[in-house]
């Protein structure tokens, strides 16, 4: 599911895991134990992480399991991300305009109090 | 693993040529707060803040006549607060006596999510003031674009306000 992406990505040996595919369109699961110092188990366990997220597609050839990246989960959710931040862009334009008109309205203030003293 | 558990967090950072106290009533002066937090077209009629920790606010969005007029409120708990730094609250879609109610309900997409975490950091640099915004919990799918559309829409009105 979407919502898993960020934690699939969040671990440094899975984001590895999709570096080296990056970088090699299809690689079978051996070619992927041999890159990392962790057990077999351990690899074996994040490619089935990255497999329920759809991050990584696996084809069986042969006796092999061959994998290769998908990205389209990382584009959902770059897609995600932009909204969030548009939201984000337009409240805060809207306060940048309120911290302007209140720090005039303080500043009359204070100027009419310094007026007054005089 | 457990995947309810799973946190999604999104951070936002934006300067501001403003001093941090004038900021930081911007996030937590009532009257302010309502000038900008609600979307663009909306009116806020009411913001009652009751800004303790452990204290709780009750928002209320009117949205503009031609998309029905409705009240829309949102409330929250601060849940730490430590003045002119940072400020922590959840928000939850809300009733107008701030209890929570089912997204579905008050017409938002089933996968609005239930509670968003907010935490702000104020960083004062003189005359300047950082915002790091890092908003939790919620969830990608058809929500993201909703958000997107609305958006787009409140910013068209706005620029036309403006202008």
């Amino acid at each position: 599911m979407a919502n898993d992406t960020f934690s699939a990505l969040a671990d440094p040996t899975r984001r590895g895991i999709l570096e080296l595919l990056a970088g090699n369109p299809e690689l079978s699961a051996t070619q992927i134990y041999e890159r990392f110092d962790v057990s077999p188990q351990a690899i074996s366990q994040h490619l089935k992480i990255l497999r329920e997220t759809q991050l990584v597609r696996v084809e069986k050839r042969a006796q092999q399991r061959i994998y290769s990246l998908n990205i389209d989960p990382v584009k959902e959710l770059e897609h995600w991300a932009q909204a969030i931040r548009q939201q984000w862009d337009g409240r805060l334009n809207a306060m940048d305009r309120v911290l302007a008109e209140e720090m005039a309205k303080r500043k009359a203030n204070q100027a009419n109090h310094e007026n007054k003293g005089e | 693993m457990n995947h309810h558990a799973s946190k999604q967090e999104l951070v936002i950072t934006r300067v501001f040529d403003y001093p941090v106290d004038l900021v930081w009533d911007a996030w937590t002066d009532p009257s302010l707060v309502m000038k900008w937090w609600g979307p663009a077209h909306f009116s806020s009629p009411s913001c009652k803040i009751d800004l303790r920790e452990g204290g709780s606010y009750l928002f209320c969005m009117r949205a503009p006549e031609s998309f029905g007029g409705q009240d829309y409120y949102s409330a929250g708990v601060y849940k730490r607060i430590v003045p002119q730094q940072r400020l922590e609250f959840t928000q939850i879609l809300s009733d107008a006596e701030g209890n929570a109610v089912k997204p579905s309900d008050v017409g938002m997409p089933e996968d609005f999510p239930a509670v968003v975490d907010f935490v702000i950091d104020f960083i004062s640099k003189g005359d300047q003031t950082e915002l790091i915004i890092r908003e939790s919990n919620w969830s990608p799918g058809p929500m993201a674009d909703n958000a997107v559309t609305g958006m787009n829409q409140s910013l068209d009105k706005l620029a036309a306000s403006l202008a």
